[in-house]
């Protein structure tokens, strides 16, 4: 009977905990299916009497509505941006998988002057702050190569900050794949090339998607370096165009909030799907 | 031992024939190129010359009067293949008859109404920013033969419109190409290589050889050097000359066209011989005479290149010397050779690192040293040298409080403290972080719990959302008029909070997000601790008595430790680089109070555009995560092996 009335309490304080905070979720739901672009979720009258208020802080809209998702995809550059955003990462992600698998089959598999410290090299690179690259990254970019405010600026440079984190999980996935199959097919008369595309990357799949995956990620949520890269509206992705829409003196809270959650729902599902391997993933190495 | 000793003769030729080859080389293209951008730049500043003149005759004209001046124009400078004048819509005049100025400017001429606005955009920002950013002279070489410029004329001080000249390319000073001299220099070197692998019969005779080929190098390619520094020198001087007498002819000129003259002094600086920011070069008078160059800065920029340009080459040259002669090429090549897969595997992502990530860090870091700006980012690197003033500007500023009269002041732009807020910002951060995913842990692992994942997927949830939307959507329930979070406390009759106005109340507000965005990761980084320690262990402390207390500080806090301290570790790095929730949610208010180091460096670059201090800024915060990490490891393996 005790143990219950434990769990009574344990619940209690999970319950309103998860209440609050899922609240922000909520509010942006609330927003985006609201028809309106007020912050607001209703429009509260003046001297609002408590119930009122409690109204006004409840997420749930006045008028349920889906005119926010139709109007910022047909009459906001939303739509336009999102497949901007579509375009950079998939690039991000070819570039980013390529480099990676050549230069995580060549660390896994040869021997040669360089190799350690190159992979040195590549740990060590992770270690850079942000913002120490961004100023040459800026003037490299946008001065000397004149890629700015194009998407192959923002897709060479997410692709190659990504490679050391692919590079290190793509090698610790190839050393595990036994090294009898490509010597036997080597015998056979099989090329390098042929053994690499034919039969490492084939048994390399999952790891290849989760690296993949990774590329993908970064390019869609990356902020900073597109806020400084794309200039003209036409060309920003979404996380420009989102912040777009609310910064500065601009106050389209409905269109944010629906442009939020068509951003937002891919890269959740992926993530609750994936989260178990993140976080073995992420304490894996420091971990005893 | 003979073929030791070809081996030794291999590496002398190469090494000599290689080095004396690219330093001859780079220092002729070099200097063909700098000669080539001389010549270039003495066409344009003949045509800019000349438009800025006929612009001075047009002051005070009305159409009339402005189309008969710039006839006569055409008329007296042959070189003068076609004129317009543009001012706002109108077409004022222009030499070609087929124009039919003036009449108003047609659609397809938008182009012209286009640039005229630019250029006059351009002024009005230099004038009111009080600094030179902004081109205000349009070059067009586009055409074969002629250079056509595009410059505003400005009477009284103000914009009237923009004169558009076409300029017959006349024939620049021929800068004498060297050939000659360049092949008796190869004839020699030649010469030089041979006798030096005669040279090398032994050992012995190759570490003699080493010491005379870097003497043999460097003389050649010096004395090649200065001869054609000397020769620059000299072009440069007959530039100016040329210019002279272009700057002659159009004041002759000017005074035929019947406008006002101006009286200049003998010897007064031409106004028309301008750069592209519209200032005057003073490097020639009004009445047609060579100025002596006078201040350092100005005093013939590309013979200074090449000279400084010079000293790279021969370092290379030298560099590539020791590369051959030492044997590394040998043993390089040697690898390339039986590692060539290997090598054309990681060419590709090894580029694309040297590239965009290890040349821009290291750029970054001499940046530092710098004092680059938007406004003079294109000079030579070495003229913004200005060693560790940005350093000490940063870290030598101690003035954080100023005590007055009204109070006391903090100056938030400060380094010091930024560096104090971002300390208070990860250490309050990281205790929140930890202290909430701990407590949901504990809840979590409670057995027999129902609904579990439920719970975990649901509160795992602030995680998995991209975190500059997170950001977005607190800064908008803190709104102080309309968020939720003000009318939340109004409905227990609180007064409304301008949560953005006030150090405290703004700090809260990047605190509560973070503190939402980061305990998910807490809670299952502990979770899954939790749920490694053996049962066991407790059932172990019951029977001893232990009360549920004493079970969690020895039995589980321990045990958590392992996992604990790297999730901390992490995490203290992460809050210390979150730059998007500082950004996005307060954007450091009040007065840049709550900017933290990273949003106030990235401040620095995009809002002020001092890129260099910027740069310094950062590396400052790259030292301080040195440390940080330098300790922290050395603090894990204490704890490890306690």
């Amino acid at each position: 009977m005790g143990e219950r009335k434990n769990h009574f309490w344990i619940h209690l304080g999970l319950i309103s905990f998860t209440l609050i905070s899922l609240y922000p979720v909520l509010w942006v739901l609330a927003l985006a299916f609201s028809g309106q672009q007020s912050v607001g979720i209703i429009d509260l009258p003046k001297d609002p009497t408590f119930l009122e208020r409690l109204r006004g802080v409840l997420p749930w809209p006045a008028h349920f509505s889906v005119k926010n998702f139709v109007d910022v995809m047909t009459e906001q550059p939303f739509g336009r941006w999102l497949l901007n955003s579509v375009l950079v990462s998939v690039m991000t992600t070819v570039l980013g998988v390529f480099l990676a698998c050549t230069a995580a089959y060549a660390f896994s598999r040869f021997r040669f002057p360089g190799r350690d410290g190159g992979m040195l090299a590549f740990l060590v690179s992770q270690m850079f702050p942000g913002t120490l690259m961004l100023i040459p990254l800026f003037i490299i970019i946008v001065k000397w190569l004149g890629l700015g405010n194009t998407f192959w600026g923002l897709v060479i440079v997410y692709a190659t900050t990504a490679i050391p984190f692919c590079v290190w999980m793509l090698k610790g996935y190839f050393d595990t794949i036994p090294i009898d199959i490509e010597e036997s097919a080597r015998i056979d008369g099989a090329s390098p090339q042929t053994i690499f595309f034919r039969i490492i990357l084939p048994l390399a799949k999952p790891a290849i998607a989760i690296t993949a995956l990774f590329s993908f990620m970064t390019a869609w949520n990356e902020f900073i370096l597109a806020s400084v890269f794309l200039e003209s509206e036409a060309k920003y992705t979404a996380p420009v165009g989102l912040r777009f829409f609310v910064g500065g003196f601009s106050s389209q809270w409905g269109f944010f909030a629906a442009g939020s959650v068509i951003v937002s729902l891919p890269v959740v599902i992926l993530f609750l799907y994936l989260q178990k391997y993140l976080v073995s993933g992420l304490t894996a190495g420091s971990v005893k | 031992m003979s073929s030791s000793v070809t081996w030794l003769k291999r590496r002398a030729l190469w090494g000599l024939g290689v080095s004396m080859a690219v330093v001859l080389a780079l220092t002729g293209w070099l200097y063909g190129s700098v000669s080539g951008d001389l010549a270039l730049q003495q066409k344009q500043r003949e045509a800019v010359l000349v438009a800025n003149a006929i612009g001075a005759s047009l002051a005070g004209a009305n159409e009339e009067v402005a189309a008969e001046r710039i006839k006569r124009w055409k008329a007296e400078l042959p070189s003068l293949e076609s004129a317009l004048v543009v001012s706002g819509r109108q077409l004022v005049a222009s030499t070609r008859t087929e124009d039919a100025a003036p009449r108003g400017l047609k659609r397809e001429e938008k182009p012209l109404f286009d640039l005229a606005t630019a250029l006059r955009s351009a002024g009005e920002t230099n004038v009111s920013e009080g600094a030179v950013r902004k081109k205000t002279v349009q070059v067009d070489e586009t055409e074969v033969g002629i250079v056509g410029v595009t410059v505003p004329y400005v009477v009284d001080g103000k914009f009237e419109g923009i004169v558009q000249a076409r300029i017959r390319d006349a024939g620049t000073v021929a800068v004498a190409p060297g050939g000659a001299w360049g092949l008796a220099l190869g004839a020699l070197a030649a010469a030089l290589v041979i006798g030096f692998v005669l040279l090398v019969q032994s050992q012995r005779g190759f570490d003699i050889a080493r010491g005379v080929a870097v003497v043999v190098l460097l003389v050649l390619a010096v004395g090649f050097q200065q001869q054609r520094l000397g020769e620059m020198s000299r072009a440069t001087t007959a530039a100016d000359l040329a210019i002279s007498k272009v700057q002659a002819n159009a004041a002759a000129a000017y005074r035929r066209t019947g406008a006002p003259t101006h009286v200049a002094a003998a010897g007064q600086a031409s106004t028309w011989d301008t750069d592209a920011y519209g200032r005057p070069l003073k490097l020639i008078s009004a009445d047609g005479s060579v100025l002596p160059r006078s201040d350092a800065a100005q005093k013939d920029l590309h013979t200074r290149f090449l000279d400084r340009s010079f000293w790279g080459i021969n370092l290379v040259g030298l560099v590539l010397l020791l590369f051959f002669v030492q044997g590394f090429a040998e043993r390089t090549a040697n690898a390339l050779r039986d590692h060539a897969d290997a090598y054309a595997y990681v060419m590709p992502a090894m580029i694309g690192m040297l590239v965009l990530v290890f040349f821009p860090f290291f750029y970054g870091i001499g940046l530092a040293f710098t004092d680059t700006t938007l406004f003079n980012e294109s000079t030579p690197f070495r003229e913004r040298w200005i060693g560790l003033d940005n350093f000490i500007a940063i870290l030598g500023d101690f003035n954080i409080v100023t005590k007055s009269a009204e109070g006391t002041v903090f100056d938030y732009q400060n380094f010091y403290w930024t560096l104090m807020m971002t300390v208070i910002w990860t250490v309050t951060n990281v205790v929140v972080g930890v202290t909430v995913g701990f407590i949901l842990a504990m809840a979590l692992n409670t057995e027999g719990l129902r609904g579990k994942w439920l719970y975990r997927i649901l509160l795992i949830l602030p995680w998995a959302i991209p975190n500059y939307i997170t950001a977005l959507v607190w800064r908008g329930m803190f709104h102080p008029q309309f968020g939720v979070i003000n009318q939340f406390l109004q409905m227990f009759g609180m007064q409304p909070v301008a949560w953005f106005d006030g150090v405290v109340s703004s700090f809260m507000t990047g605190l509560v997000t973070n503190g939402w965005l980061s305990f998910p990761f807490m809670m299952v980084v502990i979770l899954g601790a939790l749920q490694s320690i053996p049962k066991d262990m407790y059932e172990a402390a019951e029977v001893e008595g232990a009360n549920r207390w004493q079970q969690l500080k020895s039995i589980t806090l321990p045990l958590l430790r392992p996992t604990l301290i790297p999730s901390i570790i992490l995490s203290v790095v992460w809050t210390f680089n979150m730059f998007n929730i500082i950004f996005l949610v307060s954007g450091g208010e009040p007065g840049g109070a709550n900017e933290i180091l990273i949003t106030k460096a990235y401040k620095i670059a995009f809002e002020n555009y001092q890129y260099a201090y910027a740069a310094a800024y950062s590396t400052v915060i790259f030292i301080i995560l040195l440390v940080y990490g330098y300790f922290q490891t050395r603090m894990t393996r204490a704890t490890e092996s306690y």
